[in-house]
């Protein structure tokens, strides 16, 4: 306990210097700005502002990018609330009881909620992870690389679990992705893999130029098909902060909702997007009248929003201590932990204790700073929500290009961000969802090389994922979510025929 | 992000998920691409895996689930195919091949284009995909043009001092010695802000209401 707050006094003594306070609320700004945007998500943004982050030294650059992630989760609630359109994928549910609050004249105090509800869970998952840090560096330790491949099958196999539509897709989108990720010079043996002679490919695919592709400029192509006029809510916004009555009502809300935020945010493979959806079912199931519900229940506002902080924030634990990213966000920030030579793993508590707790203290100042700044920007924000979309786009599209073209200096990295367009376009036209597509690609190198480094060190006997204790339990755990995901799902598939015949 | 199901839509025809059908078939079409791509590659033994194995079985299995949902294609009724629009996916394409043909010199078979720096590959790519959407203004996108190309130069070239060139090659050559890079950067910046101006003053004076639109976000996170 004392190694703990002696660790955060590190971390605070980091996170408050002058330059990281100001790289957080840059962050943290930026991310409230992208969070506002719908058609912005936070993996184009991190992907284009990664080149910027190049001249910092790698506390400050990782403080920023983690500003940005947690603070669109800030933002997307003021449009869901706002003009009753989800800014962020997570703020979805925020919708349904946020917008019907600002139609009775509420809009405020249902900001106001969102932004405490996101307080309080901020500040428990940044404890969290303070506390959970240690032990699972050290249980980290023990893993050799058979249980780190287990690991992140389970990894994958939740990620299968957690994405919405059809498993068999998710899978085929996972192995697409870890495939892609072969793609290049093999590091055993130096020969080149599928490069078909080109120049370009035999670094293999650059992770941001993918990421980019699939959701920068494929979002694009997937919004001009599908822009719609909408207003921003007339009523006046109101008083910001609720009332003691509001408080209490939303309190207990608040804490179930950080708790399974938490909960659903460390597990691996994107659980993150999960969480408000599961709060709000749990909140409606145990209210008391669940008719209010979707008519402005303070309750359906506190529980979605608190779940989504928590778990933007829980997700950092995997990558912080195994080097595991759980998500598409988290994978990019490993991209610029390596741009800035520190490998993600347990490594980083022991080797660099001050980008350790420097960037968890800095997650709970972040947050502070979201609470304070937003509250008296919204009148800013709703002003931002007037820029129209045929403005936005081509904004964005050479935000990509600059961006990614500083990275390597090379056009061919320009015109691949248009290629993986084009497919990321392709894949959501057919129902494939591109996120396990880069969880797989971000995995895939190192589930190969721990995979062969196991094999070598067992002398070619598949046996040893099960004869290890740990791994075996990590692999039982991944099929046996498998087989539940497929199980309701073929239930439901048989009812349908019978219904049919 | 699927279209609602609709058991009705399909049920003449033997294809019941027609949306199954073509992305089964883009699947196998990809394992068995991945298959050849791979073929010359060497498999190993299971002590020491060679380069080859790890996108054999890969292919493989994205070829059986591609197999899989072919199938599901015929005996389960799924979404229908959706509508394509080819303007927007024509255009950004157009926009991003201009933007890197332009940023430096390129050369493809025999011919190079000219390097024209970030000056004329930003507007330009800025312009071209402008005309993605269908209410495209020239004037309005103009002045954004202007507006962003003036911001990226001194965010990245002055502020950040990333390798990304500016101006076209030419220019740089004739003005070396004359003028320093970074007055010249910073000269053209304001001239393009001030133009960019100018055009919003022109545009306000003829400033019109229309209702807001806004992007539809996806679960994409």
């Amino acid at each position: 306990m004392a190694d703990l707050f002696s660790n955060l006094g590190l971390g605070f003594s980091v996170a408050l210097g002058l330059q990281n306070i100001a790289l957080c609320f840059l962050g943290c700004l930026v991310g409230t700005l992208i969070g506002v945007l719908p058609g912005v998500g936070p993996i184009a943004t991190i992907a284009m502002l990664l080149p910027i982050t190049f001249g910092l030294d790698p506390v400050g650059a990782l403080i920023m990018l983690a500003g940005i992630y947690y603070g669109a989760q800030y933002g997307g609630s003021t449009t869901a609330i706002l003009v009753n359109i989800p800014g962020e994928a997570t703020s979805v549910v925020t919708t349904l009881d946020g917008h019907q609050m600002a139609r009775q004249g509420k809009a405020g105090i249902a900001l106001g909620t969102a932004a405490i509800a996101s307080f309080f869970a901020g500040t428990v998952a940044t404890l969290l992870i303070a506390a959970l840090g240690a032990p699972l560096t050290k249980l980290a330790l023990i893993f050799g690389p058979a249980e780190y491949f287990a690991l992140m099958v389970m990894g994958l196999a939740f990620a299968v679990v957690l994405a919405h539509g059809s498993v068999l897709k998710a899978v085929a989108m996972i192995l697409v992705g870890v495939l892609f990720a072969a793609v290049g010079t093999d590091l055993e043996t130096g020969q080149e893999r599928m490069t078909f002679g080109f120049a370009f490919l035999t670094d293999g695919v650059d992770f941001s130029v993918l990421a980019m592709g699939l959701f920068g400029i494929a979002e694009i192509l997937r919004n001009l098909d599908q822009t719609e006029a909408r207003d921003v809510v007339r009523e006046r916004i109101g008083r910001l902060l609720p009332g003691l009555a509001e408080l209490r009502q939303a309190a207990p809300a608040t804490l179930r909702g950080t708790a399974i935020g938490a909960i659903l945010g460390i597990l691996p493979g994107n659980g993150a997007v999960l969480g408000p959806f599961a709060a709000y079912t749990i909140e409606k199931k145990i209210a008391k009248d669940p008719s209010r519900f979707g008519r402005g229940a303070i309750e359906g506002v506190a529980g979605p929003e608190s779940a989504n902080n928590a778990g933007a924030q829980t997700a950092f634990i995997p990558l912080l201590t195994l080097g595991i990213p759980p998500n598409a966000v988290m994978a990019l920030m490993v991209g610029a932990m390596t741009i800035h030579g520190i490998i993600p793993g347990p490594g980083v508590m022991t080797k660099s204790p001050d980008l350790f707790w420097g960037m968890i203290a800095s997650m709970w100042i972040g947050n502070l700073m979201l609470l304070i700044i937003n509250l008296p920007l919204v009148g800013v924000w709703v002003r931002l929500l007037k820029v129209p979309y045929r403005l936005m786009f081509p904004a964005i599209l050479m935000f990509c290009s600059v961006g990614i073209y500083s990275i390597n200096s090379l056009p061919t990295d320009v015109m691949l961000i248009g290629f993986f367009g084009l497919m990321g376009y392709l894949l959501i036209k057919f129902g494939f969802e591109p996120a396990p597509l880069l969880l797989g690609f971000v995995l895939g190198k190192l589930m190969e090389e721990y995979l062969r480094r196991s094999l070598t060190l067992s002398r070619g006997d598949p046996m040893v994922f099960l004869e290890r204790p740990v791994s075996a339990v990590l692999f039982i755990i991944a099929f046996a979510i498998l087989a539940a995901a497929l199980l309701p799902s073929l239930r439901k598939s048989r009812d349908e025929v019978f219904t049919e015949a | 992000m699927d279209a609602p199901l609709d058991g009705t839509s399909s049920r003449r025809g033997p294809v019941r998920a027609p949306q199954s059908l073509v992305a089964g078939l883009g699947l196998i079409g990809l394992g068995v691409f991945g298959i050849w791509a791979g073929s010359d590659l060497d498999y190993g033994s299971l002590r020491a895996i060679g380069p080859g194995l790890m996108p054999f079985w890969l292919s493989i299995g994205v070829g059986l689930c591609g197999l899989a949902l072919a199938i599901a294609g015929f005996t389960h009724d799924g979404a229908p195919l959706q509508s394509f629009t080819f303007r927007g996916p024509v255009v950004i394409t157009l926009a991003i091949i201009a933007f890197a043909v332009t940023i430096r010199p390129f050369a493809l078979g025999g011919i190079t284009t000219p390097g024209l720096g970030l000056i004329v590959a930003g507007p330009l790519a800025i312009i071209i995909a402008g005309y993605a959407g269908t209410e495209a203004r020239f004037i309005e996108l103009l002045t954004l043009a202007l507006f962003l190309t003036a911001g990226c130069m001194l965010l990245f070239g002055d502020m950040l001092n990333l390798p990304i060139p500016i101006f076209p090659t030419a220019v740089v050559q004739a003005m070396t010695g004359v003028l320093p890079a970074r007055t010249m950067l910073r000269l053209a910046a304001g001239a393009m802000a001030l133009v960019g101006l100018g055009l919003l003053v022109v545009q306000r004076r003829s400033g019109r209401r229309e209702p807001i639109e806004v992007a539809r976000h996806s679960l994409t996170t």
